[in-house]
C-alpha cells in the first residue's frame, strides 16, 4: 500500500472532533495533500481549512492544480506568504496572516471561517506545518497554542490534522503533539 | 408583552443571578458568564483606534435585533458617519432604525435644547441634564445605552466632584430605568488609570479595557474585563479583530508575553 492510501485508511474512520497528528516524511507531502484536500474531504463531506505556513498558497494551490484536485471547498489561512511584499489582498479562499508569530491571529481568521462558512458541511483544519511555525514560536506558546484552537475544534464537532515532517520535528515536538493529539499517525514510506 | 415581563424579572432577580443584558459578542458574553448585568453602566475604556465605538456599536445592534429599543448618544462624531460604518455589518438591518428600535441622537442637540452653551456646566446645569437624558431614556423606552464618549462630556464638567456627581446621577436613573449603559471613556496609551479623571471608573459597575499591545514588532488588538459588578467573569485579556461578522476574541497566549 502507498502512503496516499495508508493515510487515507488510517483517517477515513475517524469520529468527529478528532484531533490527529500525521507524523511524514517529506517524500510523502503531495501524498498527504491528496488525502487532506481531496480524498478525506469527498468521503465525509467537509469543508477545509488549510493553515499553511510552511509554502505560500498559492503555491499549494498550483500543486494542487497539478495533482488535478477541485478546490472550491478549500480555504487559506495564509501565513506563508509576504504580504507586503506580494500585495495580495485577501479574498473569499485565502485570508492572510501577517505574520506566523502572531498566532492569537491565525486563531481568529479561523473562528471567522467557521462563521462565515457552510453551517451544514462539516469542517477539517488541517495545519501544514507545525515545524514551520515552530521556526517562528516557541514550542511552549506552540502548545498552549494548539491546545486552545484543538479544543475550540473538538467543541465544535470538526476534524483537525496536524502535519508533522519527520526530518524537521525533534523529540520534544513528538511529545508535545502527544500531549494535544488524540492520536498520532506514522505514515511509513513503504507499507 | 415581553417587555412588561422583563421589568418584573429584573425587580425580582433570583439569588446571586442577576438578569443578563447579552452584549451579543459571544466570547464577551462568555467571558461575562452570560453578558452584562442589567441596569449596569460600564466603561468602555482605551486609547484611541483600540475599537471602543466599533464594540458599542455592534453592543446596540444585537440589542436592537434582540427587540431592545437601543440609543447611541454621540459627542464628537456625527451620527451619520457612524451609520455608514453599520453597514458592512453582515447582521446589521437597517429595519432597525427605520422601526425605531436602533436611535441616534446627537449629544450637542440636546446641549441646545437645554441652553447648556458655557464651556463649564454648573451642579445646576448636571441636574438638567441628567434628568434629560433620564427623560429620553424613558420615553423612549430604552434598554440599552451608548455615550460616546463620557471623556467629552467630562470635558465640560471639569472638577471631580461635578464628574463624580454627573456619573453617580446618571448612573443611578439609567439603572433604574432597568437601561444597561456603555460609557466609553477615551484615555492615552501611557496612561496608569482607566479613566481621563480617575473617578469615573471608581464609580462605574464595571470596566472593560481595550488596548493595543505590541509584542515582538507585531501590533495587536486586546480586551479585557477588569470589573463588572453583578457576577464572576473572566480577568484574562483576549486578542480582538473586527471583522464584518463583528467583534471576534480568542484568549492571549500567555507563553507569548513580554
Ligand atoms: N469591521 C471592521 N473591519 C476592520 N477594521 C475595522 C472595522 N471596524 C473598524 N475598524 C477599524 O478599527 C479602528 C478603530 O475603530 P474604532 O473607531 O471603533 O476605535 P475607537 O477606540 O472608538 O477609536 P477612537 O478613540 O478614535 O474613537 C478604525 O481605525 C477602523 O479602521
Ligand atoms: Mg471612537
Amino acid at each position: 500500500m502507498g502512503a496516499t492510501e495508508q493515510i487515507f485508511e488510517s483517517l477515513k474512520e475517524l469520529p468527529e472532533g478528532s484531533v490527529i497528528a500525521l507524523e511524514a516524511n517529506s517524500e510523502a507531502y503531495f501524498d498527504v495533500i491528496r488525502v487532506i484536500t481531496e480524498k478525506i474531504p469527498k468521503h465525509k463531506n467537509l469543508d477545509v481549512i488549510y493553515i499553511n505556513s510552511t509554502l505560500p498558497a498559492n503555491s499549494i494551490i498550483n500543486v494542487m492544480e497539478l495533482l488535478d484536485i477541485k478546490r472550491d471547498n478549500i480555504y487559506f489561512v495564509d501565513c506563508g506568504s509576504s504580504v507586503l511584499l506580494t500585495q495580495q489582498a485577501s479574498n473569499g479562499h485565502i485570508i492572510f496572516v501577517e505574520s506566523a508569530t502572531m498566532l492569537e491571529n491565525i486563531m481568529l481568521k479561523v473562528e471567522y471561517l467557521m462563521r462565515k462558512m457552510d453551517k451544514k458541511k462539516g469542517k477539517l483544519i488541517f495545519i501544514d506545518s507545525i515545524n514551520s511555525l515552530a521556526i517562528h514560536n516557541s514550542l511552549s506558546i506552540l502548545s498552549e497554542f494548539m491546545h486552545i484552537l484543538f479544543n475550540n475544534m473538538r467543541s465544535k464537532g470538526a476534524y483537525t490534522v496536524v502535519l508533522s515532517i519527520k526530518e524537521q520535528s525533534s523529540d520534544e515536538m513528538s511529545k508535545a503533539l502527544t500531549m494535544v493529539c488524540d492520536e498520532k499517525i506514522d505514515v511509513k514510506e513503504e507499507w | 408583552m415581553p417587555e412588561e415581563k422583563q421589568e418584573k424579572v429584573f425587580s425580582l432577580p433570583k439569588k446571586g443571578q442577576r438578569n443578563r443584558c447579552k452584549t451579543g459578542i459571544d466570547t464577551l458574553d462568555a467571558i461575562l458568564n452570560g453578558g452584562i448585568p442589567r441596569g449596569n453602566t460600564v466603561l468602555i475604556t482605551g486609547s484611541c483606534g483600540t475599537g471602543k465605538t466599533t464594540t458599542s456599536l455592534e453592543f446596540l445592534v444585537h440589542g436592537a435585533l434582540y427587540g431592545e429599543n437601543c440609543l447611541f448618544l454621540s459627542v464628537t462624531e456625527a451620527s451619520e458617519k457612524l451609520l455608514a460604518n453599520l453597514i458592512p455589518y453582515e447582521f446589521f438591518d437597517d429595519s432597525l432604525l427605520k422601526r425605531g428600535k436602533l436611535m441616534f441622537i446627537d449629544m450637542p442637540a440636546i446641549y441646545e435644547r437645554l441652553g447648556l452653551q458655557k464651556s463649564e456646566f454648573s451642579f445646576e446645569e448636571i441636574d438638567l441634564l441628567v434628568d434629560a437624558l433620564g427623560d429620553i431614556v424613558k420615553e423612549l423606552k430604552i434598554k440599552r445605552l451608548v455615550i460616546d464618549s463620557v471623556t467629552s462630556v467630562c470635558f465640560q464638567l471639569k472638577t471631580e466632584e461635578k464628574i463624580r456627581d454627573f456619573i453617580l446621577k446618571l448612573g443611578k436613573k439609567l439603572s433604574d430605568l432597568g437601561c444597561t449603559s456603555l460609557l466609553v471613556s477615551e484615555i492615552l496609551p501611557s496612561d496608569a488609570r482607566y479613566s481621563t479623571y480617575g473617578v469615573e471608573e471608581a464609580i462605574a459597575d464595571g470596566i472593560i479595557l481595550m488596548g493595543n499591545y505590541e509584542r515582538r514588532g507585531d501590533l495587536l488588538r486586546t480586551l479585557q474585563v477588569v470589573k463588572m459588578r453583578g457576577t464572576t467573569h473572566s480577568r484574562a485579556k483576549y486578542v480582538l479583530d473586527l471583522t464584518p461578522i463583528g467583534v471576534l476574541l480568542v484568549p492571549m497566549l500567555k507563553g507569548g508575553g513580554e
